[in-house]
């Protein structure tokens, strides 16, 4: 099972009635393609940090899915779609595999080298966001 | 912080252990240099996301530019997955990619 991150930006143009139907139907179009929605977050009207196609504002989505497969069909929706500014599909599993091994390989490091970390800072532990 | 280019050998700044305390009652008087560590190191940050503005923005100067870990002290590995994380922000438009 791989993880993907989905974080598209709708034009402000739209409407908020039409927001919530384009997400439920990329929502649909993804689980269609066997995917499973772990969790979402509507970020809502964000600044663009540079105009895109002359917006300055944007409706940002986050969808967080799982799947076996790829997201090649809901990747090509969006990139079809109009009313998508942009979006970005990233797959987070592995990285994130690798960071929990990494997390636990630390403390025994410090202890070898002692000297290595003068900032003791025992429970500056933050958990990356998801 | 941004000292004036000292001829340092590259590998010094990032090797934690060896920093300028290696090097006391050296020769000359040089810059002093403040011993910079990594912060994800330090704060145990693995996994750097590209959705965390605040902490990307630490690494981002005025004109948009990724910092230099030359200058930022951070680690290799951590500079590696930063840069990748700057740059998957900019085309999410969270971050420019120039400023003035």
């Amino acid at each position: 099972m791989r993880t993907y991150e989905v974080l598209f930006i709708l034009s402000p143009q739209v409407t908020e009635e039409e927001a919530t139907a384009l997400i439920a139907e990329f929502k649909r179009i993804a689980e269609s393609t066997g995917a499973t929605l772990k969790s979402e977050d509507a970020w809502g009207r964000r600044r663009l940090a540079y105009p895109i196609q002359k917006f300055n504002e944007g409706i940002y989505h986050l969808f967080v899915f799982e799947s076996g497969a790829s997201l090649a069909e809901l990747d090509r929706r969006m990139k079809n779609s109009d009313r998508v500014l942009r979006h970005m599909i990233v797959r987070t599993d592995l990285d994130l595999k690798r960071a929990d091994k990494l997390a636990k390989r630390n403390p025994k490091k410090e202890r070898v080298r002692p000297a290595a970390a003068p900032v003791a800072t025992p429970a500056a532990e933050e958990a990356p966001q998801a | 912080m941004a000292t004036a280019p000292v001829p340092s050998p590259r590998g010094r700044g990032d090797r934690g252990s060896s920093g300028p305390g290696g090097q006391q009652g050296g020769k000359k008087k040089f810059f002093y240099r403040r011993k910079r560590v990594c912060k994800f190191c330090v704060e145990k940050i693995e996994y750097i996301d590209f959705k965390d503005i605040k902490t990307l923005q630490q690494f981002i100067p005025e004109r948009g530019k990724i910092l230099p870990r030359r200058i930022s002290g951070t680690c290799a590995l951590h500079q590696r997955k930063l840069q990748a994380a700057i740059k998957r922000a900019r085309i999410a438009a969270l971050l420019p990619f120039t400023a003035d």
